[in-house]
């Protein structure tokens, strides 16, 4: 008897685990708090560390497609269906020499091939062979301005309901030695489900910081007024700007 | 001679506090976790996602149908894993039911929020009472010792009532010791390093510390596996505290005296 009723206890205390925090989950102050934790994380990992980089064997010749598999944005369609040609990646905002890069330029400038492990907020993980030109070299070609403390990428792609899809990293994230803008993955430019064709990659967050499908990068001196204000699509459905752990 | 049935004064604030805040803050974690897991409900011992290495994969093969496979062989889970309450009043292809997980519908962005938060809260918590329980010099009553091994079949067997009288011992006795000793200081700390081990920031400032684990899925595998001892050790301890006086126990947990009878 004693034995039932204790177990019958302890189910009923964790199944009332949901109940309970749901209406707090919901309280915008109590979010707050809980969001309290990020930037203590944030503080102490900081971005120095350099992630893991792995051998041509340990590489996953499938790479699972991470978010969206296709963009929705109109531009995109007609782009791809040129291959790309038309394609000009827009760096400006705080820079002193705001400009426009073909693939071409892109292709030309020193590339960087990095072997290195996506993790995925839901859990999974794979790796991926990724090359490209390393996101410090381009912001050195159009000298950011003083003021200029956040990247944003802007995404061709929007989630239906007219929220573009953007990113942004501080501009130490973005100096980072393997913060990179991948045009290939595995030897082969990268496809349309893989961020094609130009995508970022920031192995030392989670897979959500890596954004695909951009066509532009300005710097700013803050996120605040861009879409909800927390620097990313993903970070304005609550999910943490910064995404180390 | 001091009156054997005086109460005693057994904890101090610092360590009822601490008890209470643990046993808040890992409901919360548990849950929380459960939440997380949810977004991709498999555990494989590699570093990599790999479904010929999966340990554990709850899944849902078909409408209405939920599945857990472990090691390989699949049992169906139907209402309680794979195919579950979603919180929103109908079922649905959720690994673990939605009234287990924190919060109660699937969010996985909230679901982190929590655990992040609560982690901070269960580890400074325990750093806090390691600290002063060490300076009061009460730890070494707690500590499992050398001399304590030969002690634990026969605690066990005046558990067992195969023996008339406990073996002789000090304020703890040699299995409270061994199971305070493993969970404060084998399980929790692994639990919680695992838990830093899988994630990428953790990963590229400590880089042996994944691969320590054998990577990061099998970091995650390890978080898991320690939840489920820590969830054991609560049923024990729970069952321990309802079968020998669940008042008096509760009562010097919340007021610090205890009654020896």
């Amino acid at each position: 008897m004693r034995r039932r009723l204790f177990i019958a206890s302890t189910v009923s205390a964790l199944a009332a685990c949901g109940p309970i925090t749901s209406p707090l989950n919901d309280n915008a102050g109590f979010r707050r708090v809980l969001a309290s934790a990020e930037g203590l994380n944030h503080l102490l990992i900081g971005t120095h560390g350099l992630a893991r980089e792995y051998h041509e064997r340990d590489v996953d010749r499938e790479f699972r497609v991470n978010g969206f598999a296709t963009p929705s944005d109109v531009r995109y369609a007609e782009l791809a269906a040129g291959k790309f040609a038309a394609y000009r990646l827009v760096v400006d905002g705080a820079v002193e020499r705001p400009r426009t890069f073909t693939l071409a330029e892109l292709a030309q400038m020193p590339q960087q091939t990095q072997i290195t492990r996506h993790d995925c907020v839901e859990g999974w993980s794979a790796i991926g062979k990724w090359s490209g030109v390393r996101l410090g070299d381009l912001l050195a070609a159009v000298a950011p301005r003083s003021d200029a403390r956040y990247a944003v990428f802007r995404c061709m792609d929007n989630d239906g309901a007219g929220n573009l899809y953007y990113e942004s990293l501080d501009m130490h994230q973005a100096r980072h030695p393997q913060a990179l803008l991948a045009t290939r993955l595995n030897d082969v430019p990268l496809d349309l489900s893989h961020g094609a064709p130009v995508r970022l990659r920031v192995p030392t967050q989670l897979g959500y910081k890596s954004a695909k499908w951009i066509a532009r990068i300005e710097l700013a001196g803050g996120v605040a007024t861009i879409a909800g204000g927390r620097g990313g699509y993903w970070e304005d459905q609550g999910y943490e700007w910064y995404a180390g752990i | 001679m001091k009156d054997a049935r005086q109460a005693i004064y057994r904890y101090a604030l610092l360590t009822r506090a601490s008890h209470w805040l643990w046993v808040l803050a890992f409901f919360v974690l548990v849950g929380s976790g459960l939440q997380i897991f949810n977004a991709s409900p498999n555990l494989d011992a590699s570093d990599k996602s790999d479904p010929s290495r999966r340990v554990l994969a709850i899944g849902s093969p078909a409408e209405g149908v939920g599945t857990a496979t472990l090691f390989g062989r699949t049992f169906e889970t139907t209402g309680w894993l794979g195919w579950t309450d979603d919180g929103m009043g109908s079922r649905g292809a959720h690994a673990f039911p939605s009234p287990v997980t924190i919060p109660g519908y699937q969010d996985l962005a909230g679901g982190r929020r929590w655990h992040l938060f609560f982690a901070w809260i269960a580890g400074l918590c325990w750093f806090a009472w390691l600290v002063s329980t060490a300076i009061k010099g009460n730890l070494r009553e707690m500590i499992l010792r050398p001399d304590d091994l030969p002690k634990l079949w026969p605690m066990q067997a005046y558990y067992l009532k195969l023996r008339a009288t406990p073996p002789p011992h000090g304020t703890y006795n040699p299995l409270q010791k061994a199971a305070y000793t493993t969970v404060l200081f084998v399980i929790a700390p692994l639990v919680v390093v695992t838990g830093l081990a899988l994630s990428p920031g953790i990963d590229a400032i400590a880089n042996p510390l994944t691969a320590v684990f054998g990577g990061r899925q099998f970091a995650r595998l390890w978080h898991f596996a320690g939840m489920l001892l820590l969830l054991g050790f609560f049923a024990i301890h729970t069952f321990q505290v309802l079968t020998q006086g669940v008042i008096n126990q509760m009562r010097s947990m919340i007021t610090g005296w205890y009654q020896p009878e």
